[in-house]
């Protein structure tokens, strides 16, 4: 390790975390300037973040992530993995099909059906609530392939022994099967929280009242308004962004681990 | 015993329901009214043939639109997937503190794209940080800022997507790193090849595949830009995508459903072929089968 390396590595964290380290402090800045000699010598306040929680809708926003976000990442806990149980362990000529349909999926780029999902939504009844939030998302065909991938090294006499034992199916499924396939449900979980809490294009175009905005949504509407300061733009911000933080700080070797999985499938 | 014939078939459910619902149906339905002039506030549509498709190739709007996207894609890629690499072969080598660089240069890839676009909304704004660090190096930053010039606006979005981006794509070239077995560069010590000899000789070639993954991949999302202008321009400055033009043209205002569907039919086609193109590509030179 060359000191060479040393230096080129740190300035290029520098340049990682800089943006948040600007946003961190903005957020804690009382009402002003924001000049970059302010940077340093700025007072520190949480009231921006107090007037946020009182004066917007940042509460109802965190609210309807974490909500929509929880029930998602369950949805795709449950869901993944009993589709992913059918691929792998009953090769009839329908699930040969349904595999099919998730490997055309994986590579179709969502962002092309944004006009007929509005539609569908707003001709279903589901523009502007939960639903639109929800339902479209509760299972993913990245999801499904994963956890295939990994029931397909669990060795088939696991089911056998406990069917000869007398087990049922839904036991065999939910007794024996998915507590073997944890370490990559939490993977699954990691990824589809993550990408849900993140997303802002669906749950824009499918959302109207501020009662349903997720916080990216919110936010990116935030910026809009004449009346708001960075101090708040930021302390937003950071709200949005300390909760995958803190889980990625949490779950590290999980959410490497998960991304190695998906590359290295060969 | 009805159970075990059933069990297959409501396991799959989900999926099947999702797929035709939210996919299946959607790509016909959007493949079908873009043959026609379907628009809100309309009393039913007529059908149009290729004419929406015609327009298209004769709308300036959608045409710089594409060859944004287009410059997005070719500008970034090759950067985003240097970088990474070499991030990766930096902090390969077990050496102190490994963990926080890799961690550290991950953590933008988990972050929310509206909320980098805000922060760097500021950071390219007249006298923000970037326009202090380009007066440093002797480049005289943009009066307005870099996000309110047609020549720097993209750019300076393409730059923020790599920066987010390298942390990511460095994990996946580790990945790749490590699945390459460690007698080969003992051999090569023992032949006196060279660091760099070994490697080209030896990294490179084996890292082929992981490579292709990560162009693959990469070019997918890169094509359905959106976000970032959405929070960064608006599509102003000539920084509108393809995503960004199928938004504005059905979504907003006229919301012209059927011209903006096949707008994303046509974005899709090239993705589509782009990929397979990329996918010869790599596997023309056959050291290593995908």
């Amino acid at each position: 390790m060359t000191i060479g390396r040393y230096v080129i590595l740190s300035a290029a964290l520098a340049g990682m975390l800089f943006p948040f380290v600007w946003m961190l402090r903005v957020s804690l800045m009382p009402t002003g300037s924001i000049a970059s000699e302010s940077l340093i010598s700025a007072a520190f306040t949480l009231s921006n973040f107090f007037d946020l929680f009182t004066q917007t809708n940042m509460g109802v926003y965190l609210f309807n992530s974490l909500a929509t976000g929880i029930i998602v990442t369950i949805g795709n806990i449950l869901f993944c993995f009993t589709v992913a149980y059918t691929l792998a362990r009953y090769r009839t000529l329908t699930n040969r099909l349904l595999f099919v349909s998730v490997i055309v999926i994986l590579m179709i780029p969502a962002h092309i059906i944004i006009i007929p999902l509005y539609l569908l939504c707003v001709k279903g009844g589901m523009y502007d609530n939960y639903w639109a939030l929800i339902l479209p998302w509760l299972v993913n065909p990245i999801g499904i392939f994963l956890v295939k991938q990994y029931i397909e090294t669990i060795p088939q006499s696991m089911e056998e022994a406990a069917r000869i034992d007398g087990a049922g199916e839904l036991t065999i499924l939910f007794r024996v099967m998915m507590p073997m396939c944890k370490p990559a449900l939490a993977v699954l979980a990691i990824q589809v929280f993550f990408t849900h809490w993140n997303s802002f294009l669906f749950p824009y175009i499918l959302t109207q009242s501020e009662s349903v905005r997720t916080l990216p949504v919110g936010l990116a509407m935030f910026q809009g308004h004449q009346a708001i300061d960075w101090q708040h733009l930021m302390a937003g911000s950071t709200v949005a962004v300390l909760p995958v933080l803190i889980l990625f700080v949490i779950l590290q070797r999980r959410i490497v681990s998960g991304i190695t999985a998906g590359a290295i499938k060969q | 015993m009805r159970s075990r014939r059933l069990t297959p078939f409501l396991c799959g459910l989900p999926w099947l329901l999702t797929f035709v619902v939210f996919w299946a149906f959607p790509l016909l339905y959007s493949f079908v009214i873009g043959f026609t002039d379907y628009r809100l506030l309309q009393r039913g549509y007529e059908w149009v043939g290729w004419g929406n498709y015609a327009a298209l190739f004769n709308d300036p709007d959608f045409l710089s639109a594409l060859k944004n996207t287009f410059i997005f894609v070719v500008g970034t890629i090759p950067a985003t997937t240097i970088i990474s690499l070499a991030l990766a072969l930096m902090v390969n080598r077990q050496f102190r503190g490994r963990g926080l660089f890799r961690a550290g240069f991950f953590v933008p890839s988990i972050t929310s794209m509206v909320v980098v676009g805000l922060v760097f909304t500021h950071l390219y704004s007249r006298g923000g940080y970037v326009a202090m660090l380009a007066a440093m190096v002797g480049f005289t930053p943009p009066v307005n800022g870099f996000l309110y010039e047609s020549g720097t606006a993209l750019a300076a979005i393409m730059a923020m997507d790599v920066w987010m981006a390298v942390g990511y794509y460095m994990l996946i070239f580790l990945a790749g790193l490590k699945s390459i077995p460690e007698e080969l560069y003992e051999a090569a010590e023992i032949n006196g090849a060279s660091p760099l000899r070994q490697f080209f000789s030896i990294t490179l070639p084996l890292l082929r595949p992981v490579t292709l993954f990560i162009v693959v991949i990469n070019s997918i999302k890169s094509f359905q830009v959106f976000t970032e202008i959405f929070v960064m321009t608006r599509g102003k400055f000539d920084t509108s995508s393809a995503v960004y033009f199928v938004y504005e043209k059905g979504l907003t205002t006229s919301y012209d459903f059927g011209y903006a569907s096949a707008a994303a039919y046509l974005l899709f086609v090239i993705i589509g072929l782009l990929s397979l193109a990329q996918f010869g590509l790599f596997k023309q030179r056959k050291e290593l089968s995908w």
